[in-house]
């Protein structure tokens, strides 16, 4: 098969553009996520929630070092059937569906708003104003099962699977350039979009705030079942013992 | 350490001043000194850090009771960010500085009303109730504010440590077990849980003072006063033994010497200067001859 010559021209403004869009995309991506940030308001009854269960686990652990009627009577408060902290607070089920949440939607509407919607309107923008360039070769072969990653757009069933589109080369550029940003913007930014597919895949699982409900019951169970042993028991033994060890 | 202020770069003293954020060391005087010096220009090509070293100056200025250079670096941080609940905080230290007490505990309300979650808001309102002597409304607040953040151990100590104020010590004794279960390897937290009960005395809570005594001594056996105490509440237990005469009695005993050998190891290592009378002597005299 007879080499492919690409015109220079496609260089100056198919190829280098394509880069320069993408970038600059990142970086006002990243801007503007800062400026649309709502800071999350922390409710203090999860504070108080995150407080307690902290307190619950240390009591669990450290228990026993203190004496058991000390043990016993926090027990007590944290799991008597009647008046224990576990039993008494009733903590509504987090919210079932994000939907009812006015503020969760608003949320989601800020997401979409800076992560799906560019990327729909710049990458639809680039297929259209772009189709049909080769833009570059990788420089190595490549098998037929490459042609639709790196030939999107150009559906020519003899070119070299090696040849890369213009619309493949916007996609991978998209996913290239997290490094550069971390460079210009800094650590945490907001401009890689691979990061919102990934959160966008496991994102339906994530999703569920930790039930406060569910938690309370566990650390109920883990309290109820744990035994006091004193830890001090042999404390003055101990130290009477590696006094007769010294002399 | 001394230095020649005089002789330092600006970068030199950011990095000082740093080190001094990082230590928690406060060194009032010399902040503020700094601060002259870099109030202009170099300030400002410091970027985001520039505001961590405003908030330390105007602690600073605070402390040395130059009010009116702390208002004035507050007023510079609240034209960079007004509303904000930080700068607040400031000025109702400003206020609390003063002992303008009300105004403080307004500006402290409000920053609640803004933001329930604030602690350390909340647990200024305790300090201010506090330095007015009004230990009673201070506890009272404090438990309210430990309902909330029950896991705040610093919260728990100040709460332990008003409560011998007023000598509550059995609830005292419970903030100090909340310490316990916080930190059960400091050995000071044992300790002070067995002083709490040493002085409330009666035989069970001498019992459990010997307990948390040795297990003080246990984590750190350099702990004097922890050894002092096991010395004086086994000598009290051994009157209290008195009749019995059991295992428990001879127990005490052999904790007793113990005590007494090992604080005499260590003071005769100490080598104290030859005008303190010997302590040995002055604990022979509290000592039980048996």
């Amino acid at each position: 098969m007879a080499e492919l010559l690409l015109d220079p021209k496609i260089r100056l403004w198919v190829f280098l553009p394509i880069v320069i869009i993408t970038f600059l995309v990142g970086i006002v991506r990243h801007y503007v996520s800062i400026i649309l940030s709502s800071q999350k308001k922390i409710e203090i009854i999860q504070v108080q929630d995150s407080q307690v269960m902290i307190r619950a686990r240390l009591l669990r652990e450290n228990g026993k070092y203190l004496p058991r009627q000390s043990f016993a009577m926090r027990r007590h408060w944290f799991n008597n059937e009647d008046t224990g902290y576990f039993k008494v607070q009733k903590r509504a089920a987090a919210s079932q569906n994000p939907m009812t949440d006015p503020g969760m939607m608003t949320d989601m509407l800020k997401g979409n708003v800076t992560n799906v919607l560019p990327m729909i309107v710049i990458g639809g923008w680039i297929n259209w104003m772009f189709s049909g360039f080769l833009t570059t070769k990788v420089p190595f072969p490549l098998t037929l099962r490459f042609k639709p990653m790196l030939q999107r757009g150009v559906e020519l069933a003899y070119l070299d699977a090696s040849w890369v589109s213009s619309a493949s080369w916007y996609f991978l550029n998209v996913f290239g350039l997290r490094t550069i940003y971390t460079l210009v913007l800094g650590e945490n930014n907001a401009a890689d979009q691979s990061k919102v597919m990934q959160e966008q895949m496991s994102g339906a699982a994530m999703a569920m705030p930790p039930d406060p409900k569910a938690a309370f019951k566990a650390e109920w169970e883990a309290l109820e079942i744990t035994e006091h042993r004193w830890a001090l028991a042999t404390a003055e033994a101990d130290l009477l013992v590696n006094e007769a060890k010294e002399q | 350490m001394s230095f020649n202020y005089d002789e330092l770069s600006h970068t030199e003293i950011f990095d000082l001043l740093r080190q001094w954020r990082e230590n928690n060391e406060r060194r009032s005087e010399d902040v503020l000194y700094f601060s002259e010096v870099i109030v202009e220009d170099p300030l400002h090509k410091l970027g985001s850090e520039k505001y961590v070293v405003m908030e330390q100056v105007i602690y600073a200025a605070l402390d040395c009771h130059y009010y009116t250079i702390a208002k004035l670096w507050i007023m510079m941080l609240s034209e960079e960010f007004p509303g904000s609940l930080r700068v607040l905080r400031y000025k109702a230290a400003c206020l609390e500085a003063e002992e303008k007490y009300e105004e403080a505990m307004e500006v402290l309300d409000s920053i609640i009303k803004a933001d329930e979650t604030n602690s350390a808001a909340r647990k200024r309102r305790v300090a201010i109730l506090k330095a007015q002597g009004l230990i009673q409304e201070a506890i009272k607040e404090l438990v309210d504010y430990l309902k909330k953040f029950m896991s705040d151990m610093e919260a728990w100590q100040e709460l332990s440590e008003l409560y011998l104020q007023v000598q509550e010590y059995s609830k005292a004794a419970f903030c100090a077990e909340e310490l316990i279960l916080h930190q059960p390897h400091n050995h000071l937290m044992h300790q002070r849980l067995a002083d709490i009960r040493y002085t409330m005395g009666g035989v069970d809570n001498l019992e459990l003072a010997k307990s948390y005594y040795c297990q003080a001594l246990k984590l750190n056996p350099d702990n004097m006063r922890a050894l002092l105490g096991l010395f004086l509440v086994t000598n009290t237990l051994l009157s209290h033994y008195k009749s019995s005469g059991s295992a428990k009695r001879k127990e005490a005993f052999k904790l007793s010497q113990w005590a007494q050998s090992e604080a005499t190891k260590i003071q005769r290592k100490a080598q104290p200067p030859p005008t303190i009378p010997a302590l040995t002597n002055m604990m022979l005299s509290l000592a039980v001859t048996d």
